[in-house]
């Protein structure tokens, strides 16, 4: 026991602690479309790191040690919210024994709390799948929402560093202007997208397409998380041929096999589309992202 | 209402009057003597018209109101902003616009008053249910329909500073406070201390739960070694390393560890050197994005067994767990790769003391066990897996038991789960197999949280 002990205690001697890095603000975030949005507001005042890469389910990012230690050090940990990532940050943020960034102290910025939610179920019920009580978090797919968020970003990060807040709130506020300028210019390239039908794998497109006037006609997960029963794809596929749906949507995390039987069958249209920055390379960045996407689907819906 | 609606209803409504009105004089002629009555009817139609009018004329101007464009001007950003969230800044608004928003929300302030309605029960933990049974067969044992368990959990901040938790079950031998447990959530430096009781930090799967295991029985050598789940009533230090490199120490001091380790009774207070104590290390690294390895060391020494006359008994064990999970398909692909081993080393009395020789000899004994099983993603739903097992027996180290697994787990959802499982099993002394099938069937409902520890 005793020797087990300095084998430990020399183990930890031997590590090098990381004393001198601390100056900036340490921030986390749970998706890379947090970290673009936090770089642009922070600046250089902030070194800023994603748990996920972008290509995950943010239902299942896989909880690795290494983001225990990371949130462990962290001064603000930043997050979607609506519970989209109960996977893995709750206990993350138990494992990090970090009190400065546990849910509802001041380091945890939630920036779902200035976004209109939609699809929040009026019954919880677990025969109705993976539900999550407080609506649909997938909001990071619809830019207009994309700026509520920065402002909850530059909102949690003045509260916590009320020293830098003017300069959070300008960065915001011209990263803002650059959202509504692009928010526009995507308004024009979707017009061919108004009144598409589209059947995705996952709910998680329905900001996206309200946004910018398209039809969740279907998923093909039978229930939110709950993989579909050959009745339900033939379900699907049959009120697809109906309803005249042109587009079928895989989000790149989940498998091709199904989504590609689907779009056979009914002849429409396959578009594979990441749910997060970093999901394709060329989505390096958030704007990047919503051009990517309604590149991509103009792209399938105008036959190109 | 819409402004067409409005006028649609105006049109309706004067023209239903003033048919009424004409029909009115005839009326009259019809009934000379009535003069009077009919007079008053008439007034009542004209004082009812005049109040139609007036609504109209409000809705009229209310809807005026509310289509009017917005006020174009915004107020600068604050040069501070505010140190809490706040709801969406609002456009500057007119005193009408305002007066008309007071006056819906004094309207609509009862319901919202039910809505927000608060009550003592809102502060009950969260509540899960767990249901865990299995059908049997056995040469050795024959069939059996067995109820392991019906387990609640409860969890809940305490306050600021601390979290706690309890797993109640019942059995088909009773009911049992699994664990009970306080840790603590404010203190600095890394550090958390847990009291009560709870499953203490030996290796990785005597830490879970039956039901949480990846496959149907806890393996001999945690049954053997351990006494099943880890439980114990005491208290562990566990500290997170401020190093670039996870690693995470724990240091506990209980009564005993082990459920069904019946060596110790539990109930009776005992000397310092009567405890056992525990000292782990865990830490893990990232060979890419997509695969990693966990280690653990563990050591659980007890000074002294005075229930059996042992001077110690320490039990040592060593767990590596590789992990493959592409990230893009982490849900769908991927495998455990997961093992223990573990020593119990005894100092037992030898050779009874006598006239000849008064002290007592003690004899070391040594016995070794371990584990290693291999289970594979193929789907979200289906996980097959191999479980090999081989243990030596506490007291005769000769008497030596070897097991094969083969299982295959269905996940109908995250929440039910069916499992069916072969066992073989050979033991070298009494020398005897025997051929085991299991059917497992377990679900949960209410709460469920996703601990660091099952990932």
């Amino acid at each position: 026991m005793r020797r087990l002990l300095l084998v430990l205690l020399a183990i930890v001697a031997l590590l090098p602690a990381d004393a001198g890095a601390a100056k900036k603000i340490q921030v986390v975030t749970t998706i890379p479309d947090l970290a673009d949005m936090t770089r642009k507001v922070a600046g250089d005042l902030a070194d800023v790191s994603s748990i996920a890469t972008g290509v995950e389910d943010i239902h299942a990012v896989p909880m690795k040690p290494k983001f225990a230690v990371l949130l462990n050090r962290a001064d603000v940990v930043i997050l979607m919210g609506l519970e989209a990532e109960h996977a893995f940050l709750p206990a993350l943020l138990d494992a990090s024994r970090n009190p400065k960034i546990r849910r509802d102290a001041p380091g945890y910025i939630d920036t779902s709390v200035y976004v209109p939610v939609l699809e929040v179920p009026t019954r919880l019920d677990r025969s109705l799948g993976d539900q999550h009580p407080m609506g649909n978090p997938h909001i990071n797919l619809d830019p207009v929402r994309g700026k509520s968020m920065v402002r909850a970003i530059a909102d949690g990060l003045a509260r916590n560093f009320p020293e830098h807040a003017s300069t959070f709130q300008k960065n915001a506020a011209a990263y803002t202007k650059e959202l509504d300028t692009a928010i526009a210019r995507w308004q024009q390239e979707a017009a061919p997208l108004k009144g598409k039908k589209l059947v995705s794998y996952h709910p998680d497109l329905i900001y996206f397409v309200e946004r910018f006037g398209l039809e969740a006609f279907g998923t093909i997960e039978m229930r939110p998380g709950i993989d579909p029963t050959p009745s339900h794809v033939a379900d699907l596929i049959e009120r697809m041929r109906q309803a005249k749906v042109e587009i079928v949507v895989r989000e790149r995390h989940y498998p091709a096999g199904l989504a590609e039987t689907v779009a056979k069958a009914t002849g429409a249209k396959l578009v594979e589309l990441p749910a997060m920055v970093g999901g394709v390379p060329e989505a390096d960045n958030y704007i990047a992202f919503i051009d990517y996407n309604i590149r991509t689907l103009v792209k399938a819906a105008t036959g190109g | 209402m819409h402004r067409a609606s409005v006028e649609w209803l105006r049109r309706v409504t004067a023209l239903t009057l003033a048919l009424i009105l004409i029909q009115a004089p005839s009326v009259v002629r019809g009934q000379a003597g009535a003069d009077d009555a009919l007079r008053r009817e008439l007034d009542a139609v004209k004082e009812q018209l005049r109040r139609v009018e007036q609504q109209m004329k409000q809705q009229e101007e209310l809807i005026r109101k509310l289509s009017a464009p917005p006020p174009v001007a915004a107020p600068p950003p604050a040069a501070t902003p505010p140190a809490v969230a706040s709801p969406p800044a609002r456009q500057p608004v007119t005193p009408d616009v305002e007066a008309l928003k007071q006056q819906i929300l004094a309207e609509i302030q009862p319901q919202l008053a039910a809505a927000n309605k608060t009550f003592a029960s809102q502060f009950n933990p969260a509540i899960g249910f767990i249901v865990d049974t299995v059908f049997s067969h056995s040469r050795e044992n024959k069939s059996n329909f067995e109820f392991r368990s019906g387990e609640i959990g409860i969890s809940a901040s305490v306050d600021p500073f601390a979290r706690a938790y309890a797993i109640i079950n019942g059995t088909p031998d009773g009911v049992a406070v699994e664990e009970a447990a306080i840790v603590t959530t404010a203190l600095p430096w890394g550090f958390t201390v847990k009291g009560g009781r709870f499953f203490a930090e030996f290796g990785r799967l005597s830490t879970f739960h039956d039901h949480d295991l990846p496959f149907v029985n806890r393996p001999l050598v945690l049954d053997q070694f351990i006494g099943g789940e880890s439980q114990a009533d005491g208290v562990e230090v566990n500290w997170l390393a401020p190093t670039p490199q996870y690693l995470a120490l724990t240091l506990g001091a209980y009564n005993k560890i082990g459920a069904a380790n019946d060596r110790v009774d539990n109930r009776i207070p005992r000397d310092i050197s009567e405890f056992t104590f525990l000292g782990r290390m865990h830490t893990a690294f990232s060979l890419t994005d997509s695969l990693g390895i966990d280690l653990g060391l563990s050591d659980a020494y007890t000074p002294e067994l005075r229930s059996e006359a042992l001077k110690a008994r320490n039990v040592f064990g060593a767990d590596f767990t590789v992990r493959y999970a592409p990230l893009s398909q982490a849900a769908y692909r991927g495998f455990v790769w997961g093992s223990e081993f573990l020593v119990n080393h005894e100092t037992r009395p030898g050779i009874t003391p006598t006239e000849d020789s008064p002290d007592q000899i003690f004899r070391v004994r040594d016995a070794f066990g371990g584990y290693s099983y291999f289970e594979a993603r193929l789907t979200r739903r289906y996980y097959p897996g191999v479980l090999f097992e081989y243990v030596q027996d506490i007291d005769r180290p000769a008497s030596r038991t070897w097991a094969l697994s083969p299982y295959f787990t269905i996940w109908a959802s995250e929440f039910q789960r069916l499992r069916l499982q072969y066992t073989r099993l050979e033991a070298s002394v009494p020398a005897r197999t025997d051929d085991q099938f299991f059917l497992q069937w377990t679900i949960i409902m209410g709460s469920h949280a996703h601990s660091f520890r099952d990932r």
